[in-house]
C-alpha cells in the first residue's frame, strides 16, 4: 500500500510545463524526499497533492484518495506545512491549534488533549498565550508542524520546512520531525533545498528537474549511480611518488590516482574503508605518510551530476501589466 | 457548523487585536457626519457680497436696509459696503465674494421718477449654487422697491402660504443620518468580510485553511458572518452617536418595534454589501486594489442614494442606477423609520429590495469566489 501514488501527472500554465509526467510511489511509514533546484516543480507537485491546484493530467492518489476526485477526504488525511510562514499572527499559539483543530471538526475534549500533547513536543507549551507575532521564525516553523499535525493525519507533506531557519532551528525539526514520525506512524513528504536535511531524514529520495523525476532511489543508492568516487589525498615523504602511485593504483578500490608535488589525490570506493590500507601499503614501502583527508562523495554532488550546474528560470509569477500584482491570478500574464 | 464557527471566531479574534481599525470603523462615519452636516448645511449661508454705492441717495439707502434685513434674517448673505467697483470686482475674481452689487449714479432719481432703476449685479457663475443662492437673496431684496406704503392689512384676495411640516423638526445635520449610518455599513462592509481573505491572499495566509476540509461555503460564510456582526455594531454605533451629536435623541420617540425594523434594515444592507464585497473582491490578491475599488463603490453608492439630494431630483440615467442601488433602499426605509414613525407597511418595499438583494450577492459572492491557488 502506498501512501502517495502518482502516474503521469502533468500540469502546464499556458505554454509552461511545470510538471511533465511525474510518476512516483511513497511507501506507507516512509520519509520521502524531494530534491530539485528552484522552479523543477517541486512546490507544484506538492500544490497538487494537496488539493490547492489541479493537474492538466495524469492522476495522483493520496491515501488512497484522488486529489482531483475526493479533495475533502485528501485533505482530512493529510497534514501540511507549506513553505510560507502561514499562521495568523494576530492570534495567540494556543488559539490558532484550537481553531484549525475545529476546521477538523474535532471534539473539545479531544482538541485540549492533542494541542496540550503537540505545544508540549514543540516546546511552546509555556508560549501558547502569547501572540505568534511575538513568537521568532524558528517557533513559528514548530508551531506549523504541530498545527499541520493537529488532527492525527496519516501522512505530513512539508514544503521546504527549514528555509529560513538557523542551523540551531533547523536540527529541532528535524528531531521534531523524526519524534513524530516515530511516535505517529508518520508517513513524511517533504521537499527541500537542504542536502543535508534530505540525507538525514528521507528513506528514499527523488531528485526532480524541469518537472521530471531524473533520479529516485535511496541516499546510497543514489549514490551508487554516479560515476564520482570519494577523494582520498594523501600526503607522503621518503618515498619516490612514482613508485607510491603504483603501489596505491594496485588496491581493488582504488579507479584513479593523480600525483601534485608529495600529495596523491586518490579516487576511490568507500574512501573510509580504503584509508588504512592505502596508508599500510605505503608505510610497508618505508614511506611516512604526514598528512590524511577524505572527501567523501555527497548528495550534493549527486544532485549536480543529475541537475546540472545552470540556474533554472523560476515560473514567472504572473502580473498584470495593467494592475500590477493586485488582480485575480487568471487576469495576469 | 463548527468550522464556520472556528472561521468566525478566527476573523473576529483578529479584528479586536486590532484596536485602531475598530476605533476607525466608528469614528470615520461620524465625522463624515460632522463633516457634511456642516458643510452642505441645506440652505447657503453668509455668502460674502460687496456693494458698491455709486448713488449715495436714499433709493440706494432703501437697497442696504433690504440687504441688512436679508442679512440679520436667513443670513443668506453677509455684505461689505466697498467704495471702488475695481476693488470689488477684482475681490469677486479671486474668490473674495461671491457676488458684487453695483448700485449705479442717479439710481434714487430713476426710482423717484418710477423709471427702470436697475442695480448691477455681478456673479462669481464658476459656483454655481453659491450664485444662485446670491441672485435669489438679491432680487428680493431690491423687487417693489417702487412701493412707497405697505399694507398693514393682508390682502385678502392675495394666496398665502402657510406650510405645515408633517413631522418633528429635523435639522439638516439629522437628515444625513441615515446616508452616514449607510456609510458606516460600506465602510464595514468594504474592511472585514472579502477584504480578510485579500489580506490572507497578501500575506500568504490563506494557503494555510485552504488546506483543511473547509468547504467554500464554510469560508464565505464565516467571513460574511463575522463581517456582518462587526459592521451592525459599527453601525448601531454610529446611529447612536449620529443621533447625540446632532441632538436627535431617537431614543425618547422610537418604540422597539421601529427599533427592530431598524435593526432588520442594517443587517440586510449589510449583508447585501458583504456579498458584493465577495463578488467585486473575493478574487484579489493586493489590499491596495481594495483601496482604489472600494473608494470609487463609495461614491457610486452613497451619492445617487437620496442621502444627500433627493432621487427625484437626479437626471434619468442616474435615477436609473439609483432605483438600482441598495443604498437607496437603506436610505430611504431608515429615514422612514427615524423620522416618519413609519411602520412595517411603509417600508416593505425597502426591505422586500433588501433582502433579495442580499441573499442574490450572497449566492453570487460564495460562487464567485475560488477555494485554490
Amino acid at each position: 500500500m502506498y501512501a502517495i501514488e502518482t502516474e503521469n501527472l502533468v500540469k502546464k500554465y499556458g505554454g509552461l510545463t511545470a510538471l511533465d509526467g511525474v510518476s512516483l510511489k511513497v511507501p506507507e511509514g516512509e520519509c520521502f524526499g524531494l530534491l530539485g533546484p528552484n522552479g523543477a516543480g517541486k512546490t507544484t507537485l506538492i500544490r497538487i497533492l494537496t488539493t490547492l491546484i489541479r493537474p492538466t493530467s495524469g492522476r495522483a492518489l493520496v491515501a488512497g484518495f484522488d486529489v482531483a476526485k475526493e479533495k475533502a477526504s485528501v485533505r482530512g488525511a493529510i497534514g501540511v506545512v507549506p513553505q510560507a510562514m502561514t499562521s495568523d499572527l494576530d492570534l495567540t499559539g494556543l488559539e490558532l491549534m484550537d481553531i484549525y483543530a475545529r476546521f477538523y471538526d474535532m471534539g473539545k475534549k479531544e482538541r485540549r488533549d492533542r494541542i496540550d500533547e503537540l505545544l508540549t513536543m514543540v516546546g511552546l507549551r509555556e508560549r501558547a498565550g502569547d501572540l505568534v507575532a511575538t513568537y521568532s521564525g524558528g517557533m513559528r516553523r514548530r508551531l506549523e508542524i504541530a498545527r499541520g499535525l493537529v488532527h492525527r493525519p496519516s501522512i505530513l507533506i512539508l514544503d521546504e520546512p527549514t528555509i529560513g531557519l538557523d542551523p540551531q532551528s533547523r536540527h529541532v525539526v528535524w528531531e521534531l520531525l523524526e519524534k513524530f514520525r516515530k511516535a505517529d506512524k508518520l508517513t513524511i513528504l517533504l521537499t527541500t533545498h537542504y542536502m543535508e536535511e534530505a540525507e538525514s531524514l528521507s528513506d528514499h529520495v527523488a531528485i526532480i528537474d524541469y518537472g521530471r523525476i531524473v533520479a529516485l532511489d535511496t541516499v546510497e543508492g543514489l549514490k551508487k549511480q554516479i560515476p564520482q568516487k570519494d577523494t582520498i589525498e594523501l600526503t607522503v615523504s621518503n618515498i619516490d611518488m612514482g613508485k607510491a602511485k603504483e603501489e596505491v593504483s594496485a588496491h581493488s578500490s582504488v579507479s584513479s590516482v593523480a600525483v601534485n608535488e608529495a600529495t596523491l589525490i586518490i579516487s576511490v570506493d568507500n574512501g573510509a574503508n580504503a584509508i588504512p590500507e592505502l596508508v599500510d601499503r605505503l608505510k610497508s614501502l618505508g614511506a611516512k605518510v604526514t598528512r590524511v583527508t577524505l572527501k567523501e562523495q555527497t548528495l550534493e554532488d549527486v544532485f549536480i551530476h543529475f541537475t546540472g550546474r545552470p540556474i533554472r528560470e523560476e515560473e514567472a509569477r504572473k502580473v498584470s501589466f495593467l494592475l500590477g500584482a493586485g488582480v485575480p491570478r487568471q487576469w495576469g500574464k | 457548523m463548527n468550522r464556520f464557527k472556528a472561521i468566525l471566531e478566527r476573523d473576529l479574534r483578529k479584528f479586536i487585536r486590532n484596536p485602531l481599525v475598530v476605533a476607525m470603523s466608528v469614528l470615520m462615519p461620524v465625522i463624515y457626519l460632522v463633516i457634511l452636516g456642516n458643510s452642505f448645511q441645506g440652505e447657503l449661508k453668509r455668502l460674502p457680497v460687496a456693494v458698491v454705492d455709486q448713488d449715495n441717495g436714499p433709493g440706494a439707502e432703501k437697497v442696504m436696509e433690504r440687504l441688512n434685513a436679508l442679512e440679520a434674517g436667513p443670513r443668506t448673505i453677509e455684505t461689505r459696503k466697498v467704495s471702488s467697483q475695481g476693488f470689488a470686482m477684482e475681490g469677486l475674481k479671486e474668490g473674495v465674494f461671491k457676488g458684487v452689487i453695483v448700485i449705479p449714479p442717479g439710481f434714487s432719481r430713476d426710482l423717484a421718477r418710477g423709471s427702470v432703476a436697475e442695480v448691477g449685479l455681478f456673479l462669481d457663475n464658476a459656483e454655481t449654487i453659491a450664485a444662485v443662492a446670491v441672485q435669489s437673496s438679491v432680487t428680493r431684496a431690491v423687487s417693489d422697491l417702487g412701493r412707497e406704503f405697505v399694507s398693514v392689512r393682508e390682502e385678502r384676495t392675495a394666496p398665502h402660504l402657510r406650510p405645515i411640516e408633517l413631522y418633528r423638526k429635523i435639522d439638516y445635520d439629522q437628515t444625513l443620518i441615515p446616508g452616514v449610518v449607510i456609510m458606516a455599513i460600506f465602510l464595514g462592509a468594504m474592511t472585514t468580510g472579502a477584504f480578510n481573505i485579500v489580506m490572507d491572499r497578501f500575506l500568504g495566509v490563506e494557503e494555510s485553511y485552504f488546506l483543511t476540509p473547509l468547504t467554500k461555503k464554510d469560508i464565505v460564510m464565516g467571513l460574511v458572518g463575522s463581517g456582518l456582526l462587526i459592521t451592525t455594531i459599527i453601525a448601531v454605533v454610529v446611529l447612536f452617536l449620529g443621533s447625540l451629536i446632532s441632538g436627535i435623541y431617537l431614543w425618547s420617540f422610537i418604540g422597539i418595534d421601529t427599533l427592530l425594523l431598524i435593526l432588520a434594515v442594517i443587517v440586510l444592507s449589510t449583508l447585501g454589501l458583504q456579498g458584493l464585497m465577495f463578488v467585486v473582491m473575493g478574487r484579489l490578491n493586493h489590499p491596495r486594489i481594495v483601496g482604489v475599488l472600494g473608494g470609487f463603490l463609495n461614491v457610486i453608492f452613497f451619492f445617487p442614494s437620496g442621502a444627500i439630494y433627493p432621487v427625484e431630483s437626479f437626471p434619468a440615467w442616474l435615477k436609473a442606477f439609483a432605483v438600482v442601488n441598495p443604498e437607496t433602499y437603506s436610505v430611504h426605509a431608515l429615514r422612514a423609520l427615524m423620522f416618519k414613525g413609519a411602520s412595517l407597511g411603509a417600508v416593505k418595499g425597502d426591505i422586500v429590495f433588501l433582502a433579495v438583494f442580499a441573499a442574490v450577492s450572497v449566492a453570487a459572492g460564495t460562487a464567485a469566489f475560488k477555494r485554490e491557488l
